[in-house]
């Protein structure tokens, strides 16, 4: 024993000047902001083992102590990152659906815009011919519906998650009533005899199954398990559990409130619900500003460049492009004239003048008053939908194989020697830096590599 | 590599295509590497990894500032199929460098707790009172 | 103590992953694309917004120049022969104002002289696809029309204004000359001093006619100008043609490199894909039990 508190004692003091070495090299791989938070995991032991002074008892006790506290991290990390990879699958799921209507289809966006300047350009050539007026306004009215598809994709998809989270928090609620009813069960005569562990286990994989709905935290209190979200909502406290429930929100959203009313939408992080609150909230919203920012300028920049010429018959030229006062721009943008003669060609009210085409030409080809032109915010929105999905693919993806990590160190070596582990520790450390630098090489690698190609650079 | 007279821009590329695509595997490697917590297979593909990304730099460079394209970039004076493939290649590179981006993340906070673990493991057990079983709580401070 | 379950995790990943692989190729065989949702590539989808949008943009400057090109050389043909009719109109009248002529040799002058004028009235009125080349921004109306009224015997009904045309990103060619700045010049009337030479021949007063042949022959000098602007804008036309002829190559190019797929390559790929898939799904079917058919998606 007293080799053993000499071996330890000298493992405290490796760990003392690794302490330096980690906390210097603690902050942070590539862009892990992980928040701080103090956590209390709980140990299940027969024995007591303390240290008190800096004075060891209970000898090699304190080894399979590390050890289950060790096994206890673990656990906690694969129900977190499983409650994570559920969420990125979520989001995964949703983005997909979400890809085709910004795809080059020939009706979207891009190809519609491509078309109504092709338009515009013939009428440049050919002010007085009726046929290309008439096909301007019919390239426009294609334009205004490729805006009317995108925009009605992204509000479908935001309902489809909405419905989600009704029928999330249904499944959690059976969930939480399922566990609460096997912990009740869970007395210490039960958990001595024989099938107290399998209740154990059918419990643990009902706990399994809510860490894909949503986020979760588990302590052990006096009066039993406790499982809240990660925020700290209470869904169980041992034999009792507590349903969320869903009303309508100002936006005609469902919103989820804990079981004494509190609004706790914004809170939930993981799991399912996480990924659909996310979607619903967050992702599409952005999505959908951006798109209606886009018609509302692109509209008014058009409709000046029409009102600074002259229609067939000499008057000044009307809006082309109606936007509603309130709701979505690109919802409900619409084509405003009636007739190819009220397009704006003439810059002198004569009737064969194109000098206001170039104008027209400007505000589809040209700068909006965002400083961006139409083509360039809608390629920036068309990669922020791209990318969003493939990060969410990358994220499950990456979750995956680190669950794995985590599930094979569970059923690694049973011994923990301090020192050994300290030195990985470290190495892990430093392998991990390195590999992030090598990270923003690559990603840096890709403007280069796609520059070129092409003689502009993006 | 001893440069005399510069290099036919198609050796160039094709060394591009090989180093990206070498860069794709070893990345692959790395990742398998941890997820199997195999750490001398992770420092030996990262040491890799440095050593093809910083020549992969240096050679996407001489590429893109070569004297032989004229007025069109070096991509269209290579044969399309090689031109095609790096494009490709540097597609894949640039998925599997995010999946990795975020392998690293999440397990670097997995092992930001164990260190923490092995760090603040000298005295900081208590006894929860009157529990049924025999509970003791450890902290440690993420 | 607790129970690895995670072993079906690893091997679903896998076979998602072949699963996903295979997809993604078949879809590109199909569609001779190797982008086919911007989350396949967002940067290159992305940069497909503004090529689509360059791309239709060349094509229709390439077609503006052809129908400008069209109106420019029908304008400097026509003018050509409208010099050609001025230097006979000046011999003519250079005939009139010899002294030797008697009445009815200077009514056959006149008439032919009179011809003369009818045929550049009519050159000056000439359309090009419905639209008059030397009307200005008119439109409609017909640039000259028969006005006893009018000293020059003709009214202008068109403008004074010209028209540009896109052929390029912020270039726009001028293309037409009114007919006010060809034909009906203030300083320079060109049917003017027709319209006072067929007058002067049928007065028979030689001094008349001396003048206005001077008239006539100074106005083919408008006239020659007209012909370098109208050179000049085929000139302009013309090397624009052969810019966009090379963006046209640029933006295709840079179109397959951004979206386009290898298809011997994929094809190759396809058919180890399908045999990663069928490795993966044997392997899994081994090591699993049914319950694995909880997991999978159902056939696409």
């Amino acid at each position: 024993m007293g080799g053993l508190l000499i071996s330890l004692l000298s493992g405290t003091q490796a760990l003392d000047a690794a302490q330096a070495a980690l906390q210097s090299a603690s902050n942070n791989i590539a862009n892990a902001n992980t928040p701080g938070y103090t956590r209390e995991v709980a140990l299940l032991s027969e024995n007591p083992e303390y240290f008190s002074g800096g004075n060891l008892t209970g000898g090699g006790v304190s080894v399979s102590a590390i050890q289950s506290v060790r096994d206890e991290l673990l656990n906690l990390q694969i129900q977190q990152q499983t409650s994570l990879k559920s969420r990125a699958d979520t989001e995964s799921s949703n983005l997909q659906s979400l890809q085709p209507l910004f795809s080059s289809t020939g009706e979207d966006i891009a190809s519609t815009l491509a078309a109504f300047s092709s338009c515009l350009g013939q009428l440049s050539s050919s002010p007085t011919d009726a046929s290309v007026r008439q096909s301007v306004l019919d390239a426009g009215q294609n334009l205004a519906n490729s805006f009317h598809s995108a925009a009605g994709g992204l509000q479908s998809a935001q309902s489809a998650a909405d419905q989600q989270v009704t029928q999330t928090v249904a499944q959690i609620n059976s969930l939480t009533s399922q566990i609460a009813q096997l912990n009740a069960q869970l007395t210490p005569s039960v958990m001595a005899q024989q099938n107290g562990g399998t209740i154990e286990d059918q419990r643990d994989q009902l706990v399994q199954q809510l860490s894909t709905l949503t986020d979760i935290s588990i302590t052990q209190s006096s009066d039993g398990e406790v499982i809240t979200t990660g925020n700290g909502t209470s869904l169980i406290m041992g034999g009792q559990s507590f349903a969320l429930q869903t009303t309508t929100g100002a936006g005609g959203f469902q919103q989820v409130l804990d079981s004494n009313g509190n609004n706790i939408t914004a809170s939930i992080q993981g799991g399912q619900l996480g990924g659909a609150i996310q979607i619903r909230d967050q992702v599409i919203p952005g999505f959908l500003g951006s798109l209606n920012s886009l018609a509302t300028q692109f509209a008014a920049g058009f409709n000046a460049a029409q009102a600074g010429g002259y229609d067939s018959n000499g008057a000044p030229g009307q809006a082309f492009f109606s936007i509603p006062a309130n709701g979505s721009a690109a919802a409900s943008i619409g084509v405003a004239l009636t007739s190819g003669s009220q397009i704006a060609a003439s810059s002198d009210k004569s009737a064969g003048s194109n000098g206001n085409v170039a104008n027209l030409l400007a505000a589809v080809n040209g700068n909006m008053s965002s400083g961006q032109s139409p083509a360039a915010a809608y390629s920036n929105l068309v990669y922020q939908v791209g990318s969003a999905a493939s990060s969410a693919s990358a994220q499950s993806s990456a979750l995956n194989q680190s669950i794995v990590q985590l599930t094979n160190q569970q059923s690694a070596a049973s011994g923990v020697n301090i020192d050994e582990e300290t030195t990985n520790l470290i190495r892990y450390q430093t392998a991990y830096e390195a590999a992030a630098r090598v990270v923003s090489t690559i990603q840096q690698l890709n403007t280069v590599t796609l520059n070129m190609g092409s003689t502009q650079t993006f | 590599m001893t440069r005399g007279e510069p290099q036919p821009l198609i050796l160039k590329a094709g060394e591009h295509l090989y180093l990206l695509r070498s860069l794709a595997a070893e990345i692959e490697r790395a990742m398998q590497a941890i997820s199997s917590n195999n750490l001398p297979e992770l420092e030996e593909s990262v040491a890799g990894q440095q050593d093809l990304s910083f020549r992969l730099g240096q050679l996407a460079h001489e590429l893109r500032d070569s004297p032989e394209s004229g007025n069109l970039t070096p991509f269209h004076s290579l044969p399309p199929d090689l031109a095609q493939d790096i494009r490709a290649a540097a597609a894949e590179l640039q998925q599997l460098n995010l999946r990795y981006a975020f392998l690293l993340q999440y397990s670097s906070r997995s092992l930001a707790l164990m260190a923490s673990l092995f760090n603040s493991f000298k005295g900081q057990l208590k006894e929860v009172p009157g529990s049924r079983l025999k509970l003791q709580t450890w902290s440690c401070q993420v | 103590m607790r129970v690895n379950t995670n072993i079906v995790p690893n091997i679903l990943a896998d076979l998602q992953q072949s699963q996903a692989t295979l997809n993604t190729l078949l879809s590109e065989l199909a569609s001779g694309k190797s982008v086919n949702v911007p989350s396949d590539n967002p940067t290159a989808s992305a940069q497909m917004v503004q090529n689509a949008l360059e791309t239709a943009n060349v094509d229709r400057y390439t077609q503006n120049i052809s129908s400008a090109l069209s109106q420019v050389q029908t304008a400097g043909s026509v003018l050509s022969s409208v010099v050609t009719s001025l230097t006979q109109a000046v011999s003519l009248g250079t005939e009139g104002a010899n002294g030797t002529n008697n009445s009815s040799s200077l009514a056959a002058l006149a008439q032919q002289v009179q011809t003369i004028l009818s045929t550049v009235v009519s050159q000056a009125n000439t359309t090009v696809g419905g639209v008059y080349l030397f009307g200005g921004t008119a439109s409609g109306a017909v640039p000259y029309s028969a006005d006893s009224s009018s000293p020059a015997g003709y009214v202008y009904n068109g403008n004074n204004d010209a028209n540009s045309v896109a052929v390029g990103d912020n270039m726009n060619v001028p293309i037409n000359l009114p007919g006010s700045q060809v034909f009906s010049d203030s300083g320079n009337n060109v049917i003017g001093a027709l319209n006072s030479l067929v007058s002067a021949l049928k007065s028979g007063n030689t001094a008349q006619i001396s003048s206005a042949t001077t008239a006539v022959n100074s106005s083919i000098s408008i006239v020659s100008q007209a012909q370098g602007f109208y050179g000049n804008a085929a000139g302009q036309l013309n090397a624009q043609e052969t810019f966009l002829q090379q963006d046209t190559v640029t933006l295709a190019t840079q179109q397959n490199d951004l979206v386009g797929a290898n298809m011997a390559q994929v094809a190759t790929e396809l058919s180890q894909a399908e045999t990663d898939n069928s490795a993966a799904m044997a392997a899994a079917a081994r090591i699993l039990p049914n319950s694995l058919l909880n997991y999978l998606p159902p056939p696409a």
